[in-house]
């Protein structure tokens, strides 16, 4: 799954993800007034009306639960295609993820995971886009 | 005090002939007849259902469906609230009357969804979570995977579940699916999302029901009036971290509705709940109290919410067997509820049964649910 670009690829939404040399990582929404974060952001913080600021977050974390799913797919993605929750390492949120499609026979829950990105499915309009996914800490070392 | 007094349902199934309006009426006009009142007694109309706007473009139904009935002027509401939406339309109409602001109202739940290309239900296409893969049975799984880690529920517990429900769907000759199901067959059908195979997700069906509530003033020239204690609707926490095998939702609508009825788990003598995936019905009857926080795996594969077991659950055969027609299945669970406690049950009626619960949850939203109702009726 690795080794393509993201050359005039979208998105598959905007303010979820971003790519860079350092790797992929969630975009969260942080909040100066009461300190927390959330993902995926929104305008306002929902505790106290303060507008959120982005900030990146999610490269790393440890998977809560999966599955993989067998029926036909949405969006193109793969068949079979594994989605899971992942407790975040650098906060205290738990996120909802695709998951490598390469890996769907490894799953494990506490298994180490680290964000990635990749030209994987196609968006509203049947366009292919760029999907986030997180990946077995172990297969990439 | 608010009573149901008529009753109304239609076969839950494929009425491939059949259009949501006629579907509607079939049942709205069974629970008239059945209250022994006249549409002219009739001072509101809810009426539930969940899909016609996306897949017939079918919108305000209500009205149309009930000026059929005679049932004209009067407020008529459409109801949409996913998967609670036929028992939201009970809250609103329970309040009503509980208000004072009528002494009768009718709430119809109604469906029309087996049509070609129907695919898995999601939560929107548009939410971030759908775009990347969230079809509901994932969700289900998810929970699923993660209560045999906590608590080492077997799949056999779970298929257990199932094995039940088709038990209990042979009895009710309304329900989509007659024939038994052992537990090796429920875990040799296709995986859908892993652990759970198809026979452990619900099916989709066509089907009606209603009801009509009526005030105690009203109630007390009906024979065989049932209480409806108390209705509670409550939307999600979206609290993060999610505890997705202790659903704080779910057990804080439930809580809810025991305090405000003054009663308690060892008080019911059966229950309907959402067993939308056999795992929904463990995570349920833990949430309701029936049994400890990961303890409802054993309970079903233990037989104690089979029919003859220490509480009852699902013996219409639930959503897993009787199927599920989005809007209808929350007043079809009070529907079977009335039956239960007229003594009118016939095959899988509850012995001496008094006093029964119904429990709806839909949508799916961070984790979470977006929408859950607990109902309590008495006799
Ligand atoms: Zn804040």
């Amino acid at each position: 799954m690795t080794g393509d670009t993201a050359h005039n690829v979208p998105a598959f939404a905007p303010d979820v993800f971003v790519e860079g040399a350092g790797g992929s990582a969630l975009v969260g929404g942080h909040c100066r007034q009461c300190g927390s974060t959330w993902f995926p952001t929104a305008e306002r913080c929902p505790e106290d009306g303060t507008r959120l600021e982005p900030i990146e977050i999610g490269r790393t974390g440890r998977l809560y639960s999966y599955t993989v799913v067998r029926t036909k797919a949405p969006f193109g993605l793969p068949e079979p295609y594994g989605v899971g929750y992942v407790d975040l390492d650098d906060v205290p949120l738990r996120v909802f993820m695709l998951l490598d499609p390469a890996q769907v026979d490894r799953l494990a829950i506490g298994a180490p995971v680290r964000l990635a990105s990749a030209t994987l499915g196609v968006g509203l309009n049947g366009e292919p886009c760029r999907r986030p996914y997180f990946t077995l800490l172990t297969d990439t070392q | 005090m608010t009573a149901v007094v008529g009753i109304g349902i239609t076969p839950f199934g494929r009425h491939l002939d059949r259009t949501i309006a006629q579907l509607g009426a079939t049942a709205a006009r069974a629970a008239l007849e059945d209250s022994g009142l006249t549409s002219a007694q009739v001072e509101a109309g809810y009426v539930a259902n969940a899909l016609g706007g996306m897949l017939f473009g079918d919108t305000t139904i209500g009205q149309g469906i009930l000026a059929e009935l005679g049932i004209r002027r009067v407020p008529v509401l459409n109801v949409e609230n996913a998967c609670t939406s036929g028992s939201s339309a009970l809250w609103l109409a329970w309040n009503a009357i509980e208000a004072g602001q009528m002494d009768c109202a009718i709430v119809l739940g109604v469906e029309k969804m087996c049509v070609p290309g129907l695919g898995l239900i999601n939560s929107g296409r548009s939410e971030i979570d759908t775009q990347l893969g969230l079809v509901t049975p994932a969700s289900f799984a998810m929970r699923a995977m993660r209560h045999m880690h906590e608590f080492g529920t077997t799949r056999a517990q779970m298929a257990s579940v199932v094995a039940k429900s088709r038990a209990h769907g042979a009895r009710n000759p309304l329900a989509l699916f007659q024939r038994q199901e052992t537990v090796a067959d429920v875990l040799a059908a296709p995986l859908v999302a892993d652990p759970l195979t198809r026979s452990e997700c619900c099916p989709i069906a066509d089907g009606a029901a209603a009801v009509v509530l009526a005030s105690d003033r009203l109630a007390r020239q009906a024979p065989r009036a049932i209480r409806l204690n108390t209705a509670v609707l409550g939307s999600g926490s979206y609290e993060n971290l999610a505890d997705m095998v202790r659903w704080e939702t779910d057990s804080r609508t439930a809580r809810q509705a025991y305090e405000r009825a003054g009663v308690g788990p060892e008080d019911i003598d059966l229950v309907e709940c959402h067993d939308a995936f056999s795992i929904a019905e463990i995570l349920h009857c833990e949430a309701l109290g029936l049994c400890p926080a990961g303890e409802g795996g054993r309970l079903a594969a233990a037989g104690e919410t089979s029919l003859g077991g220490r509480i009852p659950v699902n013996v219409s055969g639930g959503l897993l067997s009787r199927g599920h027609p989005v809007a209808a299945t929350g007043v079809a669970q009070i529907v079977e509820i009335v039956m239960q406690l007229r003594g009118e049950a016939g095959a899988r009626q509850v012995t001496g049964a008094r006093t029964g619960l119904a429990q709806c949850m839909g949508g799916d939203r961070a984790g979470d649910t977006k929408s859950c109702t607990v109902a309590i009726l008495s006799r």
